[in-house]
């Protein structure tokens, strides 16, 4: 009895400092981690925009910008000759969110995927930079071998969000 | 040879034990993420190591184990929320292989080894040496590869690592093999 009793003290006490020591050092870096989270959303959103943006209208600094939790509507972004829509979808780790943008006669631009839960390595053709994510532009997409369910759910998701939106009557406004 | 040139030298973790070869492999595709890993593990590893060999009267023989990986997956922790939260270019690159820096039998085997039964300072200075060992691997690698990239785009791909650590794996064991040498023949030089 002695003996396990010895071990059960010594593993809890380790266990508790640990859970303290992780809890203390989580909540002092959760502020600087949260704002490093949303920077790095808005960077690849900004990168979209300026992709769909193209040379024709190249995209000033100081424009409004996309909200990188992407929360508001479905359509996040609807200016001069770009529309931006939010894509959600459930893929093999569990949900992604991304966004495609669309010029007004509804060819896609680009796609990016700002968060996601796939298998490490897998996953990878989300994050960008991605040649499979850049071949949405060419209208000629297909799953990829390795991670047929991950690209296959993204594409099912750009597609539903591409032919949900009414781009004239949302636009317009 | 002193402790510290033992452990990182003669007992490379790398090199000479085969240790650890998981990130060293992955990360060594930039001298930059080389040595954002071999920081992480060099604070995962001697933190690990002083704590270990400070208690290591009060844990019990049973429950080592459980005790040690516990221990080393707290460091491991903390190191990953401080990347992300002050280093998150370096973390979106190599986050994965910080987070399984915890598996990483080097760390564990010193541990064991020495922090488990040693005082503080030899503890100390062990794993120091052996994460300067791992570093110096990790760096060199790195650097080959970036290097030869210039030349030969394949190097800084997983092919060109198991390609670049398997030539300099070879040769540090042919100059190790031919140091070992000693007065008395040294039959262990080959095992083939």
């Amino acid at each position: 009895m002695r003996p396990l009793l010895h071990n059960v003290a010594a593993l809890a006490v380790l266990t508790l400092g640990a859970g303290a020591v992780l809890a203390w050092f989580a909540d002092l870096t959760a502020d600087e981690v949260a704002r490093n989270r949303l920077e790095a959303k808005s960077r690849v959103l900004r990168e979209l925009v300026a992709l769909g943006a193209g040379d024709v209208t190249p995209w000033r600094a100081g424009q409004r910008l996309p909200d990188p939790t992407l929360t508001d509507a479905e359509l996040v972004l609807c200016e001069r000759d770009l529309a931006v829509l939010r894509v959600d979808g459930s893929g093999y780790g569990g949900g992604f969110r991304g966004a495609v943008a669309l010029d007004l006669a509804g060819a896609i631009k680009g796609v990016r995927v700002l968060e996601h839960a796939e298998t490490p390595g897998f996953g990878d053709i989300l994050d960008s930079p991605s040649a499979w994510l850049d071949s949405f532009t060419t209208g000629d997409v297909h799953a990829v071998t390795g991670a047929t369910i991950t690209s296959e759910a993204v594409m099912a998701a750009v597609q539903r969000a591409v032919q949900s939106v009414r781009l004239e009557e949302m636009c317009a406004k | 040879m002193n402790r510290f040139a033992e452990a990182a030298v003669a007992r490379n973790p790398a090199a000479v034990q085969l240790l650890g070869l998981c990130p060293l492999l992955a990360v060594s595709n930039t001298v930059a993420n080389a040595l954002g890993l071999a920081i992480a593990s060099t604070v995962v590893l001697t933190g690990s190591a002083v704590l270990v060999s400070t208690v290591r009267k009060l844990i019990p023989e049973d429950v080592r184990l459980p005790c040690f990986v516990l221990v080393i997956a707290t460091f491991t922790t903390l190191v990953n929320l401080a990347m992300e939260a002050y280093a998150f270019d370096l973390y979106q690159r190599i986050a994965l292989f910080v987070q399984i820096i915890v598996t990483n039998c080097m760390i564990l085997a010193r541990i064991e080894q020495v922090a488990s039964k040693e005082r503080l300072g030899r503890t100390l200075v062990d794993a120091l040496g052996t994460s300067a060992g791992f570093a110096a691997a990790i760096l060199i690698l790195g650097a080959a590869r970036e290097a030869l990239t210039l030349g030969f785009p394949l190097a800084a791909l997983p092919p060109g690592a198991f390609l670049v650590a398997g030539l300099l794996l070879a040769g540090v064991n042919a100059v190790g093999a031919r140091t070992r040498r000693t007065p008395d023949g040294a039959t262990a030089r080959r095992r083939d």
